[in-house]
């Protein structure tokens, strides 16, 4: 259940690893964000909060 | 870390950031913080807003007493008179506070706010149009100069002589440990909604926001504080797999619910009991049917639940392929969950956000004010907070034991030490932790089946020495686990006390299947045993504030 990140739009600002309701989001070694906790409650503030609309969460293959 | 403060508030969510606010309106020379597990601006259970404020007593319209009439009818008669009264009364004020706000609350052609009923008597739920709730909270919050200590778990509270003054926990990034000293303590973190397990598998997929673990439950249990309806485990029917709410935004809307013979089922007020009987009686699937309401209707529904509150559910259609129009929305049984929003669980309170143990307040989810919902989040965050300003007038900081605060540094530091090469995951060991409670300790429920859950204790707490924690994220979800399993003792407990059946399937006892109002019209209260450090029960009678 990866995040998908527009490599060309992320300024790896790190909102998204601020806001996540979960605390599962950091940035991998070149700056862009990654799930490094599968617990997420695919509550869409990630998403919704990126300042340049470069993220998009997928729901966990269980729910989905 | 270590800090002092006037007023310390744990969680800010709804109630958390309200009682802030308002602390600080009341007095702004008071020192007032918050400690957040999350992050302020998107935290607790409302962190992509709500749609509606679900008690609003409308002078002229209704009445707190009408209010009173529909919740001890919605709680079968356990009810408090006074909190719920309170809180009525209050709910005016709180929809004119949002507003000024710049919430937005829409109204009808004749200017009137566009009500639904959702309760028997009256119309009290007020629709409304914020997905930035939060993000406003969180702004009036930094704005009263309110200090915010986020990622932060609180893992004890600090007790002397039966007066709560402060909280310890830690960073669950950095590991750092935080002591925050106060006059006064209000607790407003949660229900326990990682209750049992839902049924996609999937440990996070709940109804309510999983951060909320029983955190605040077992905090006050644990300082000493008396606790109530844990016998009330409670679930919803909502989007099958998802879990995700819909229902008052679509029934009050015009949609209908069909069983898998076609019948239409009888909801007498959106009564979820009503939906889940059918489920257990074999006439399930049962459906949300929209196709036979107008175009402009649908376009209003998928516009809330497209943005607002859960607006993942858009891609959960897109990728199932419905259309709303013309496909139908299967409802499945969520997991069970104790809360005092959605329920009847939660710590003892009375009209003054006042629990049973000195300088310790709450509300929210964590106060047993019955089913609540956002509106007794805020009422009870402005009384908590109004209480408690009083309360540091008068009392100065209680004198902290440095024992306390050594030994839970100590014992957060074995943890990490001795678990690191544990053998069992911190998620296969929650998984299995609520599994068992899916297995003992919801309904249908009889005194061998809970007691099995009581042979299981010990041997997780025991377990627990061999879950792996490598970081202190991993710490954190090792600490919830606590909370988890301490929920589940108090609502084992609970459900053991009181022999009798009581609102509907959530307390359904197949050892004693009737409702008996004779001798069980009464609150089980749960305390910790001072001399046996067991869970202790009470019965305590209804406080009808002179009314029947």
């Amino acid at each position: 259940m990866p995040l998908i990140v527009d490599e060309d739009l992320c300024t790896s600002c790190g909102v998204c690893v601020d806001r996540c309701t979960m605390d599962i989001i950091r940035l991998n070694d070149d700056g862009f964000p990654y799930k490094k906790y599968d617990e997420c409650w695919y509550c869409g503030v990630c998403e919704e909060d990126c300042p340049e609309n470069a993220l998009i969460i997928d729901l966990p293959f269980q729910v989905k | 870390m270590e800090l002092e403060t006037d007023i310390l508030v744990i969680g800010g969510g709804s109630a958390g950031s309200m009682a802030a606010i308002v602390a600080k309106e009341q007095n702004p020379d008071i020192d007032v913080t918050i400690i957040e597990k999350a992050e302020i601006n998107r935290s607790g259970s409302i962190a992509l807003g709500m749609d509606a404020l679900n008690i609003v007593v409308q002078p002229g319209i209704t009445t707190p007493e009408l209010y009173m009439n529909s919740a001890r009818i919605a709680t079968e008669g356990i009810l408090d008179y006074k909190p719920s009264y309170v809180m009525a009364e209050r709910s005016y004020s709180i929809l004119k506070r949002l507003e000024g706000w710049g919430i937005r609350f829409p109204r009808d052609e004749e200017n009137k706010y566009i009500s639904l009923q959702v309760h028997a008597k009256g119309s009290f739920l007020l629709e409304m149009d914020s997905p930035d709730l939060k993000l406003v909270l969180a702004e009036k919050v930094k704005e009263a100069g309110v200090r915010v200590i986020n990622r932060t778990i609180v893992t004890k509270l600090l007790v002397n002589n039966e007066q709560v003054i402060g909280a310890m926990g830690f960073n669950i990034r950095t590991g750092e440990f935080i002591v925050c000293k106060a006059k006064a303590t209000i607790l407003a973190n949660g229900g326990c909604a990682r209750f049992s397990l839902p049924n996609s598998g999937y440990l996070y997929g709940t109804f309510d926001y999983p951060g909320n673990a029983g955190d605040g439950y077992s905090l006050a249990y644990r300082a000493g504080a008396q606790l109530t309806g844990f016998e009330f485990t409670q679930c919803s029917p909502l989007i099958k797999d998802i879990n995700c709410p819909l229902l008052y935004i679509t029934l009050t809307r015009g949609a209908e619910v069909v069983n898998a013979l076609g019948e239409t089922i009888d909801l007498e007020y959106v009564s979820t009991q009503n939906m889940l009987k059918e489920l257990r009686e074999g006439k399930g699937p049962i459906f949300i049917k929209m196709n036979h309401l107008p175009e402009e209707r649908i376009q209003d529904i998928e516009r809330i639940l497209f943005t607002t509150e859960r607006p993942i559910q858009k891609k959960f259609w897109e990728n199932r392929g419905v259309d709303f129009r013309e496909g139908l929305i299967e409802l499945g049984e969520t997991e069970y969950q104790l809360c005092g929003g959605h329920g009847l669980t939660g710590i003892v309170v009375n009209e003054k956000a006042e629990t049973t143990l000195k300088g310790l307040y709450a509300a929210g989810d964590v106060a047993c004010v019955p089913l609540q919902h956002l509106t007794g989040a805020f009422v009870f965050g402005e009384v908590a907070a109004e209480e408690a300003v009083k309360f540091v007038n008068n009392n100065d900081l209680g004198e902290v034991d440095q024992n306390l605060i050594k030994d839970e540094e100590q014992r957060l530091l074995n943890v990490m030490d001795n678990n690191k090469s544990g053998s069992i995951s911190v998620k296969d060991f929650e998984y299995k932790v609520r599994r068992t409670i899916s297995d003992y300790a919801i309904p249908p429920k009889n005194e061998i089946k809970l007691k099995r859950f009581l042979w299981w204790l010990p041997r997780f707490r025991d377990d627990m020495k061999d879950i792996q924690v490598t970081d202190h994220h991993e710490l954190s979800r090792y600490e919830e686990i606590q909370f988890i399993l301490d929920s589940a003792e108090l609502s084992v407990h609970a459900s053991l006390a009181r022999e009798e059946s009581r609102w509907g399937w959530f307390h359904h006892r197949t050892d004693y299947p009737e409702k008996d109002d004779g001798n069980w019209l009464k609150h089980v209260v749960l305390e910790k045993g001072l001399k046996s450090g067991e869970v202790q029960t009470l019965l305590v009678d209804i406080e009808n504030g002179g009314e029947h």
